[in-house]
């Protein structure tokens, strides 16, 4: 293989793969390609970028905080007021744990400063737990992902489709077109389907676990009592279309999904799908990200993040260039990807770990 | 009551007199109280379009083509409330002295409204989310009983499946939606040495009545699809009154023979009332006598519409101009239209349409006058219907050399024939529909033979479209059915007056949040005016297909009755790998809610020096984790710091 020309080949099509690569260009002065078809206005969404999640870790709370003043204002540079959107998120629970783990959740979010109240049981229904959580902020994906494409373009950053890249050893990637061949010194694996793609099973970190899951998207009529609604139990995510629909996310395969969505909202009476699709993401075994280099010489990975990614990216532009402060550094460290799966003490909540990952 | 003006002459030639209609046996039936009169074999749709009714109502302001793919449900008057009595009025045979009202989400004409509608319209008002409701699709089925192959389709591919099914010994169920066998071949002509459409229809019709382990269902549309198993809507015509009810049939096998649909050229105006498909044009014509107007105009992109063309040559209707999206099309029927003398315009295709006066068209063109007509036919190419295919799981990829969606790979226990298999020649059609039966059995066969004249002689189809002007007045829709999508409008251009603007509402921007369905046919549109990248076509088919579960999965554990883990893992080593569940000592008239944080201090605010947290409270005490040798604590809950005592 020839000298590398570039540093780095972000894999993904997501924001949080733009913004990393992004910033790895026009702060720290990178050379960065990106590999992986534009993101999609036509296709389901898979995930939801959001700035409030049910972590339990106040390590990652104040990293988040931290964060997310830079980061609203790189998503507004780049894709003007309206790919930011202020939003009073929901999160419910049914089941004991999930109550439990609700108010962990809330404890953990007051002390950094959110606010949060509860919601009416005639809002919500009876025998749930709930909480409105004030001035989230979430990316609106349609205004931002064309703006991204262009901040992209014009920082020089060029997309080659996942079919020119080659891993290679060491955790560099051949880039090979009908005009060219490129040499990037280490590949960045963000999205899930790059993952699955790009990483070979002997590099396999044993933290990481595939999960069926699936995104319906419903014409009801209905109105949700908030526009994002996370239940803890389940992992069920609802987002109110501007448009009049409703998008579902969650665990499971699109049938069990379907069935699963239908009780949830069976006080919306039948359910008119509009579309759907089945799909596997990534989780991790302790529900805490996974980051860093794979097995001893293979590319960086960057999952398990969330809906939160996308607004901790200059936090992990800024460790991938070395450029991280002494606390960043520490919290990204303490969550590197380890072979064996030993030696971490950072897990976070997640849904329904222990049934639905295979 | 408006006269039948709609209605071709019995002499009209061609065979466009009306095969199904008995013009001897008048009837007059009402819907929402206005008299339409009609004849024994018409559906309800078919006696309004006759009767000069063409507009279902308007949508975002503009009046909405009333046509067989978009027509709204209808119900006996004194069942209208109810889903299970919904109707649709393009399958439904039309019976004398019935009372039917129609079934639309959003405001209905009032009455003095019904009594004095203008003429032409329904008038609808088309503005809701799912105005074009189908009632019928949120009922669950009834269980038929199972069956060895289930073919959904009556054309010659679906008849020559079922008769292959039937030869190998199967019980076989055929599945048609429209009232009668055949399907849509009749368009397409006859090649060297075939027998007509018609005869190659009767003569399989024949042979299917005669077979005793063939079941049709005529009025039957199936609408969803899971593995060994169709749910169809069905009509039962045999009485008086017509009834309907949901079916799950279930079948070892299954052939989709659902043929293609015409696609919809994308340009303004393009579900304007008066405007048409070439194949609803022709079907309306031959199968009932219909046609409005007096004169009318083509803009094709395929070659079957010139055919409409020849055989409307002699009727008297004047044809304006034929108008071809192509620059050099060649086919035996554009020759057939220069006998005729028919004028032809190659390379040219409209750039908007307009309501005109006394109720023509305005077709305006890229030179000269706009041109103004009673009718306007367009035809933008034919495309597989592929939706039972997706929504049982199959997937599909689009062809640039073709512009269509073709299927590709497999589905379990199903097989697809005819031109929903992707082939073009009735030939075709019927050889794969026996192929189809051949590879559900295991069988070699005899494989498909479909002899595609090549394109020297009979140019491809093309599809039709034109750039967004952003400045036309009237809607551009991307398909014909009844999703009312419309071309996404362009994003506005940002200018400091839009801080003066409340909330922007108008057509759908952003596909991935339409609350529509995606039909196959927007889909296809949406590649020829670059909204989807054609390597993802395929995969958007499949995603935004409207899916109805067939089987209703329980959750896999009911949340409440989970057990609760007395340190959940998301607390691992969080305060310590010595940390210990604790029973906190405190004001007893005070409950600690799970997750409140421990601190050493009372003036210890930052949750990473925490040093243990509320997990629950059971029996009356309040369990918690906490580092190891902590005794004296403050727990802060909801601003609160309470003093607490740690028991091991």
């Amino acid at each position: 293989m020839s000298e590398p020309q570039l540093d780095f080949a972000v894999f993904g099509s997501s924001a949080l793969a733009g913004l990393v690569a992004g910033l790895l260009a026009s702060r720290h002065k990178r050379h960065v390609v990106m590999v992986g078809d534009a993101q999609a206005r036509y296709r389901l969404p898979r995930t939801l970028d959001i700035s409030v999640a049910p972590i339990t870790r106040p390590e990652t709370w104040a990293l988040l905080k931290a964060s997310l003043p830079d980061t609203s204002k790189l998503i507004t540079k780049i894709g003007g007021r309206q790919a930011l959107r202020r939003i009073d998120p929901i999160f419910f629970a049914d089941g004991l744990a999930a109550r439990e783990a609700l108010g962990h959740f809330s404890h953990m979010a007051r002390a950094h400063g959110m606010i949060l109240e509860t919601v009416p049981p005639a809002k919500i229904g009876t025998d749930r737990a709930a909480l409105r959580i004030n001035d989230a902020v979430t990316i609106h994906r349609p205004s931002f992902e064309p703006a991204l494409e262009t901040w992209l373009a014009e920082l020089g950053i060029r997309r080659f489709a996942p079919e020119t890249a080659t891993m290679a050893p060491g955790g560099a990637t051949l880039i090979k077109t009908d005009d060219e061949a490129l040499v990037a010194r280490r590949a960045i694996l963000v999205d899930d389907s790059a993952i699955f793609r790009c990483l070979p099973g002997w590099q396999w970190p044993a933290q990481l676990l595939r999960r069926q899951h699936a995104t319906i998207l419903t014409a009801s009529s209905r109105h949700l009592a908030g526009p994002i609604m996370t239940q803890l139990d389940s992992g069920i995510t609802l987002v109110q279309h501007e448009e009049g629909g409703m998008a579902a996310m969650g665990p499971g395969n699109l049938s069990a999904f379907s069935g699963e969505l239908g009780i949830l909202l069976a006080d919306a009476g039948q359910l008119q799908q509009v579309g759907q699709v089945g799909y596997e993401t990534l989780i991790t075994n302790d529900g805490a990200p996974l980051l860093g280099p794979v097995a001893a010489d293979g590319p960086l990975i960057l999952t398990g993040l969330g809906s939160i990614g996308a607004f901790l990216a200059p936090v992990l532009a800024r460790w991938l260039a070395g450029e991280a402060s002494q606390d960043e550094a520490e919290w990204c460290e303490a969550r590197r990807a380890d072979k064996r799966g030993l030696g971490r003490a950072v897990a976070e909540f997640n849904f329904r770990m222990d049934e639905q990952a295979a | 009551m408006r006269p039948q003006t709609n209605r071709l002459p019995p002499t009209t030639g061609k065979g466009l007199a009306g095969a199904h209609i008995d013009r001897t046996r008048p009837i007059r039936f009402t819907i929402n109280g206005r008299v339409t009169p009609g004849f024994q074999g018409d559906t309800v749709l078919s006696a309004l379009l006759a009767a000069g009714v063409d507009t279902i109502g308007t949508h975002a302001g503009q009046p909405l083509g009333l046509r067989p793919s978009a027509a709204p449900a209808i119900a006996y008057a004194a069942k209208a409330s109810a889903p299970e009595h919904a109707l649709p009025m393009e399958r439904t045979p039309a019976r004398d002295g019935a009372e039917y009202r129609i079934i639309a989400e959003g405001p209905t004409p009032g009455l003095l409204a019904r009594l004095f509608q203008p003429g032409r319209t329904l008038g609808l008002t088309l503005d809701a989310g799912n105005s074009l409701v189908r009632p019928w699709r949120s009922l669950r089925g009834q269980l038929a009983e199972a069956t060895d192959l289930i073919v959904v389709g009556g054309g010659v591919a679906g008849m020559a499946a079922a008769l292959a099914g039937a030869r190998a010994g199967l019980k076989v169920t055929l599945i048609e939606a429209s009232p009668h066998l055949g399907g849509h071949s009749g368009l397409f002509g006859t090649q060297d040495g075939e027998s007509t459409p018609e005869e190659n229809v009767a003569a399989l019709t024949v042979e299917i009545a005669a077979t005793q382990t063939i079941t049709v269902l005529t009025h039957a549309e199936v609408f969803a699809i899971g593995e060994g198993m169709v749910r169809a809507h069905q009509l039962d015509v045999s009485g008086e009154r017509v009834e309907s009810q949901v079916t799950d049939l279930p079948a070892r096998h299954i052939v989709l023979a659902t043929g293609a649909f015409e696609r919809l050229p994308v340009l303004p105006g393009n579900r304007l009332p008066g405007i048409v498909g070439a194949q609803d044009a022709f079907e309306l014509s031959y199968r009932y006598g219909i046609w409005p107007g007096h004169s009318w105009l083509l803009a094709t992109s395929g070659n079957p519409a010139y055919r409409l063309a020849t055989l409307l040559a002699e009727s008297g209707i004047a044809l304006d101009r034929i108008l071809d999206g192509r620059d050099q099309a060649s086919s035996r029927y554009i020759e057939f239209c220069k006998a005729y003398g028919i004028r032809q315009f190659p390379g040219t295709i409209p750039l908007a349409i307009t309501p005109g006066t006394g109720g023509r068209l305005s077709v305006e063109l890229p030179h000269g006058e706009p041109v103004s007509v009673d009718r306007l036919v367009l035809c933008g190419g034919w495309q597989p219907d592929l939706t039972l295919w997706h929504l049982a799981g199959g997937e599909s990829r689009w062809n640039a050399r073709r512009e269509r969606l073709e299927p590709i790979g497999e589905v379990g226990g199903l097989v697809l024939a005819g031109s929903a298999a992707g082939h073009f020649t009735r030939r075709g059609c019927v050889t794969s529909g026996i192929h189809a039966v051949d590879r559900l059995l295991g069988r070699p066969g005899q494989g498909v033979d479909d002899p595609v004249i090549d394109a020297i002689y009979e140019t491809p189809d093309r599809q039709m479209h034109v750039a967004d002007s952003g400045d036309a007045t009237t809607l551009t829709y991307l398909d014909t059915d009844n999703t009312l999508m419309l071309r996404p409008a362009p994003p506005p251009r940002r200018r400091w007056t839009h801080i003066f603007r409340g909330a922007q509402t108008g057509p759908v921007r952003v596909l991935s949040e339409a609350p529509q369905p995606l039909s196959i046919g927007a889909i296809c549109a949406g590649v020829g005016i670059g909204l989807i990248p054609p390597g993802s076509a395929g995969v958007v088919a499949q995603e935004r297909v409207a899916l109805v579960p067939l089987a209703r999965a329980e959750p896999p554990h009911p949340p409440l009755a989970r057990d609760v883990a007395t340190v959940p893992a998301y607390l691992a080593d969080r305060f310590g790998t010595d940390a210990v569940v604790a029973t906190l000592r405190h004001d007893p008239s005070r409950q600690l809610d799970s997750g409140a944080l421990i601190f050493e201090g009372e003036d210890m605010l930052d949750p990473r020096r925490a040093v243990g947290v509320v997990l629950r409270t059971r029996e009356g005490k309040t369990e918690a984790l906490v580092a190891a040798s902590v005794r004296n604590v403050v727990v802060r809950d909801l601003g609160q710091a309470i003093p607490a005592d740690v028991e091991t």
